[in-house]
């Protein structure tokens, strides 16, 4: 193996389609690894820490596209650059697109060539971010901002900013809004309602308008404000507005408001402005007290689920969920399949939230879980790539997916650790979420189907059963179709349950009956 | 806080000016919205000098 190289001085790549060409040249025949990306600081620490930095590369700047590689032969790097470029977005010609529109230089220009433009996405990397967002909101644009690694002075400023002129400015690290019916960056397409949404997590916010969406209702909007809104440093700037922007809104009858921590010097005004609103709250707020939440007037709501729930009695709905009993019945079946040797739970996710979620309702059940992200520190994983014991993984953090996009985008970055798990003796569960939106994989079930028939098949030939437990976010407006997602997964035997949550207890049963039948001599 | 911006934008068609991978607008078409793409990249190549330069000179955008 050797390593080639392809240098395009003065082309320029999206990060996103960078990194999307990094999956690409990866998955090529004659490709040990391979990395392509715009050759600037970050980008070439990437390449040294893979080993694909050259001499050559060494002298190239920003302005340089790069495709590395270490291949078996300079055939094998051509046919895999080949591949590389067919997969990529062609470069914009300036051509119309889909609705008519020309693209454009600057959002000066976008905002002159049309008029109507009202909001703007920004995706740019995280130090560019306040200067793009300055620009839209300066041009009169509410701003919805993916880019992460924001300096939290950026964030504030570029919040100061909308809340001067009256507009939004969801994010930065904003994974999730729904505007005028519009599922905006890694949302999902839900039906329109009377719930207006705001919330610090992403994925939060997208369960709860999936569960009121399969309910029979739906959302007004969703406002994300991004992870770092309510940091003491940012002031929950955007939370706030948010709040005051669904009280005023007519469409918004109830709203539901969900963060995961909230900074100590920002949690009092918050609960204030709850105090005062004049439409029905639910609130999640995990690190908020009960009483403290009560207090304020609004309903309390101990999780996710719970925080649908509670919307959905407002309007006389509920979403039927398993009951411990069930889950207990079902686990019993599984632990049936087990071989003496298997006894751990091993949760493969694409993102902290549903991870963590996942991990606080297995504690209970089966004790310590080691994880990259653990809930405490003693109980990290010494290598993220090998499960002990009980354990679950974020394959959306940075070890996985530097030079590769998300798994929400690219599911090929968690595809790996179904054979990984499986092949551990000891693992009786297989933990999986699944995230669908537009811009996400077109059929993430699918892409892994035939690594769990593999896996069940290996362990078949070693006397063992896999169980499979899952659950798919997501709607049946999404593209991808949750219920067509979810009967894939169902008809390849793998165990579907209708939430995260849920999905987590039953996993966790089926970990508890069966140390619990060990530990009887039962079989 | 005034509302009012916000309130125009929920009753209005959305229209997105997109600021980054194409990926997003595509998505956003195939839902039926209009979008207009803003070609992003780094200004001066990403070379942080020379826009530090320009920046006094006026001329990021």
């Amino acid at each position: 193996m050797e390593v080639f190289v392809k240098i395009e001085r003065g082309r320029y790549v999206d990060s996103l389609e960078t990194l999307l060409a990094s999956s690409v040249l990866n998955d090529q025949p004659g490709i040990e690894i391979g990395c392509a990306g715009m050759a600037t600081d970050p980008g070439k620490d990437v390449l040294e820490s893979v080993g694909l930095l050259t001499e050559e590369l060494k002298t190239c700047d920003g302005s340089c596209y790069i495709i590395a590689a270490r291949a078996e032969s300079q055939a094998a790097f051509d046919a895999a650059v080949d591949e590389v470029e067919a997969n990529l977005a062609p470069e914009d010609s300036g051509d119309e697109n889909e609705t008519g529109e020309r693209s454009c230089p600057t959002i000066r220009a976008a905002v002159a060539a049309c008029p109507k433009a009202n909001l703007c996405s920004v995706a740019v990397p995280g130090e560019y971010a306040l200067g793009e967002v300055k620009k839209a909101l300066n041009a009169g644009l509410h701003c919805v901002v993916f880019s992460n690694n924001v300096p939290l002075s950026d964030e504030r400023e570029m919040k100061e900013l909308a809340w001067e002129k009256g507009l939004l400015c969801m994010g930065p690290d904003c994974g999730v809004a729904n505007i005028n019916g519009a599922a905006l960056v890694l949302a999902s397409i839900n039906n329109r309602g009377p719930f207006g949404i705001c919330g610090a997590s992403g994925v939060g916010i997208q369960h709860v308008a999936a569960i009121l969406h399969e309910a029979g209702t739906g959302i007004s909007q969703t406002i994300g404000t991004g992870g770092n809104d309510l940091k003491n440093e940012v002031g929950g700037i955007m939370m706030l507005m948010g709040i005051d922007a669904l009280e005023a809104d007519p469409e918004t009858k109830y709203i539901a408001l969900i963060a995961r921590r909230i900074g100590d010097l920002v949690e009092p005004a918050i609960l204030e402005r709850i105090s005062r609103c004049k439409k029905p709250v639910v609130a999640m707020f995990m690190s908020c007290d009960r009483a403290a939440v009560e207090k304020t007037g609004a309903v309390w709501a101990r999780d996710l689920d719970d925080c649908a729930q509670k919307c959905l009695a407002m309007v006389g709905k509920t979403y039927e969920l398993e009951t411990d009993e069930e889950l207990a019945a079902k686990a019993a079946e599984a632990v049936s399949l087990l071989a003496p040797e298997q006894k751990y739970v091993r949760g493969a996710f694409s993102g902290g939230t549903f991870m963590d979620e996942a991990m606080r309702a297995l504690i209970p059940k089966v004790g310590d879980v080691l994880s990259n992200c653990p809930l405490k520190e003693e109980w990290r994983l010494a290598d993220s790539h090998k499960s002990v014991g009980n354990a679950c993984i974020d394959y959306g953090e940075e070890e996985f997916t530097l030079g590769r996009p998300h798994p929400a985008i690219d599911p090929g970055v968690r595809k790996p650790a179904i054979l990984w798990e499986a092949g551990d003796p000891e693992t009786a569960v297989i933990l999986l979420d699944f995230i669908l939106t537009p811009p996400g994989h077109m059929d993430p079930v699918g892409y892994v189907l035939d690594d769990i028939r593999r896996a069940q098949e290996l362990a078949r030939d070693a006397g063992r059963h896999i169980v499979f437990v899952a659950s798919v976010l997501g709607t049946d407006a999404d593209f991808q179709n949750v219920s067509a997602q979810r009967k894939k997964l169902a008809d390849a035997g793998v165990l579907v349950c209708r939430t995260n949550h849920q999905a987590a207890l039953l996993s966790g049963e089926i970990v508890r009956q069966k140390k619990e039948r060990d530990m009887h001599g039962l079989r | 806080m005034d509302c009012d911006k916000i309130l125009d934008l929920f009753q209005s068609e959305l229209v997105v000016v997109n600021v980054g991978p194409k990926l997003f607008a595509t998505a956003l078409e195939k839902q039926g919205y209009r979008t207009v793409q803003v070609d992003w990249k780094p200004v001066a190549g990403g070379d942080r000098e020379m826009q530090k330069i320009l920046e006094v000179l006026g001329g990021l955008e």
